[in-house]
């Protein structure tokens, strides 16, 4: 009961505060900004067309209507949040009708499978090689491991990722070039082999950099923690290496490596915008980038609200699971 | 090996011998140290700080790593007839030596118990890797062990951020001894406790060295805990030892000029007047002072101090300084 008072409970007001600031400064920014969406969305529309300048007025009135900019700041600031909380985001403007959260739906399963997986897999690798090596610093593995990551590390991502894309479907075309599947969805084996064979390169191309950052940190954290008094001590005692490796080190240097997962997993809701537009894949990274490009407001105000969702309730999970891996937080 | 010695280290020479930029460099942190440890007493270790008493303590521990080296000499431990060189132990003489004969009690300013596991799983890690226990023959165990000394039982289920300065020191000291090891080495226990935590800890290293009779070897600068309880003292100067004799000799008429130095330094109730320190500073170990090392802040100093390195000397039985104002009576500094 004192743990919910004290501990869960201001975390989870801590968490509605963030929400609301964040939702009430996406909702102000773009109207402090000189471009009215509406404007913009009739000068595309009579661009190509004339129109007579009644229909241009009864346009202009359901676009106003459509985007929620009818009334003054306070009364459209409401009618946002109602629709926030209905989860009505209203339509996109490139594919009109169609809501914007449909559109984000389709898009998000693509990108929650992308990044998720290859942040775990970047993460639980880069961290398993990062203590070997830290443990063992003078075997021949370790430096060639840490001299090769080290290379990879520097070099911009988008980079590594043309250089796959143009080695691995250009010069030896083994992967394809854009999509995110083949075939009809379903459990079937030809859909789901299909979806390892597309999201390969891209995965790759996140992993390869999550796993040279992931070891550098995880190398460092064992060094310092492995000259630590209390790995020392146990050294002194003989205890086994395996006991020391996982009960002494790997389970202090998990402590700040668990928030750093939570938090880039909670970053999973803004997509990887470069790696979806260079692979051409189907996930929120290039919904978010054709919503740029064609000024799509409403669908941007979607993606941003998601990720504002995500990261807050990424932060809050992982506070929430500080106590279960460390007693000083959790009787403090 | 004389006959009833546990640990004996002869002519040891440890030097961390480094190398960077193709510059050697070596600091003769222990240089030709003799010492014979007898079963069952309490021996001191004094010195300032960079004398080299944490080095010896490691080679007699058989804990060090490079650039930490044994150049010269041996350390033989001797138990019930069963010896072993302690700069030679492979990790499987490691695991039967430690905890089980030989133990360590680390600084009380250190952090030795990990922060993320209950105390009395650290106890278990410890009792098993040595006596293969299960879990709660090792949790029994503990608790025996823990009452024996008369600690709490409820640390058993703390964490060590949860205890204080006095009892994480005191859990660590029971960690150390839990098995009954014959000889242990205790480095600086009471440092960075208070004077009356100080006691406690003290108390309670009497406490156990009595119980079982173990041999102590305790290093310290502070002479007050020396005189509490070591039964003889050696006073170690610039990596070597210039002095040792039984507690109540050395601390009543000190031979070497260092150690009446020292001794003279530490407060007493009768008198009040300002003490004084000793002049110049510890040398550095990577060039030491030719000669007798403490030369240059001797205030006693002859000729031949700063060019012939004096020889240990037996004054009276058990009473050995190295000084070349002993080797003639008429000068003898006392």
């Amino acid at each position: 009961m004192k743990l919910l008072r004290t501990f869960i409970l201001p975390r989870i007001v801590q968490y509605l505060i963030v929400i609301f600031v964040g939702i009430t400064l996406t909702f102000l920014i773009p109207r402090l900004s000189p471009i009215n969406p509406v404007d913009n969305a009739l000068g595309r529309l009579t661009a190509f067309q004339t129109m007579s300048p009644e229909a241009t007025v009864a346009l202009r009135e359901s676009l106003m209507d459509l985007y929620g900019l009818n009334g003054n700041l306070l009364q459209q600031y409401f009618s946002f949040w109602k629709r926030v909380v209905a989860f009505d985001l209203g339509p996109s403007f490139t594919v009109f009708p169609t809501p914007v959260t449909k559109l984000i739906g389709s898009s998000i399963g693509w990108t929650i499978g992308l990044l998720s997986l290859s942040i775990v897999i970047a993460w639980i690798l880069g961290l398993i090689l990062g203590t070997l090596a830290g443990f063992f610093p003078n075997s021949w593995w370790a430096r060639t491991m840490e001299n090769s990551l080290i290379v990879v590390y520097p070099i911009p991502y988008y980079i590594v990722a043309f250089v796959l894309l143009m080695l691995l479907t250009y010069y030896l075309p083994i992967f394809p070039l854009v999509g995110g599947s083949k075939g009809a969805p379903g459990f079937t084996w030809s859909y789901l082999s299909s979806l390892v064979y597309y999201g390969f390169l891209p995965a790759l191309s996140l992993i390869i950099g999550g796993v040279a950052f992931r070891f550098i940190i995880s190398k460092a954290l064992t060094s310092t923690e492995r000259s630590s008094d209390y790995v020392r001590f146990a050294e002194m005692a003989a205890l086994p290496k395996h006991k020391i490796l996982f009960s002494y080190l790997i389970r202090n240097t998990l402590l700040p490596q668990v928030t750093d997962l939570g938090l880039s997993l909670g970053l999973i809701f803004e997509g990887a915008l470069i790696t979806e537009a260079v692979y051409g894949y189907p996930g929120i990274g290039s919904l978010l980038l054709s919503a740029i490009n064609s000024a799509d407001y409403n669908v941007i105000m979607g993606i941003t609200l998601l990720s504002i969702f995500g990261i807050a309730t990424a932060s809050l999970l992982v506070d929430l699971s500080y106590p279960l891996i460390d007693p000083r937080v959790r009787y403090s | 090996m004389q006959g009833d010695a546990i640990v004996e280290a002869k002519d040891l020479k440890a030097y961390y011998i480094t190398k960077a930029y193709g510059v050697e460099r070596t600091v003769k942190a222990v240089d030709d140290i003799s010492v014979s440890i007898k079963a069952g007493e309490v021996y001191g270790l004094a010195g300032e700080s960079g004398c080299g008493k944490s080095t010896l303590l490691k080679v007699l521990l058989g804990d060090f790593q490079p650039p930490l080296t044994v150049v010269e000499g041996s350390v033989a431990y001797d138990f019930e007839g069963q010896t072993k060189d302690a700069t030679k132990l492979s990790e499987q003489d490691k695991r039967d030596i430690r905890w089980n004969k030989v133990s360590y009690i680390p600084q009380g300013s250190m952090h030795v118990l990990n922060p993320v596991r209950r105390i009395q799983d650290t106890f278990h890690d410890f009792i098993t890797t040595h006596k293969g226990t299960s879990k709660s023959q090792s949790y029994d165990m503990t608790r025996k062990y823990l009452r024996d000394l008369g600690l709490p039982e409820k640390v058993m289920r703390s964490y060590p951020h949860q205890l204080s300065g006095g009892m994480r020191q005191r859990v660590t000291i029971a960690l150390a001894t839990i098995l009954w090891p014959k000889l242990i080495f205790a480095d600086e226990p009471t440092t960075a406790l208070d004077v009356v935590v100080q006691r406690g800890v003290i108390q309670l290293l009497k406490d156990i060295q009595q119980k079982e009779g173990s041999t102590v070897v305790l290093i310290t600068h502070d002479l007050g805990v020396h005189a509490n309880l070591a039964d003889r003292i050696g006073v170690l100067y610039a990596g070597k030892l210039v002095e040792e004799a039984p507690t109540r000799t050395i601390l009543k008429s000190p031979k070497h000029p260092y150690t009446q130095f020292l001794i003279n330094s530490l407060p007493t109730f009768e008198e009040r007047s300002a003490r004084e320190g000793i002049p110049g500073r510890p040398p550095a170990l990577d060039h030491p002072p030719s000669g007798c090392r403490f030369h240059p802040r001797c205030p006693m100093a002859i000729a031949k101090c700063s060019s012939i390195e004096p020889k240990m000397l037996e004054l009276s039985p058990g009473h050995r300084a190295a000084c070349h104002l002993l080797e003639e009576p008429n000068h003898a500094a006392a």
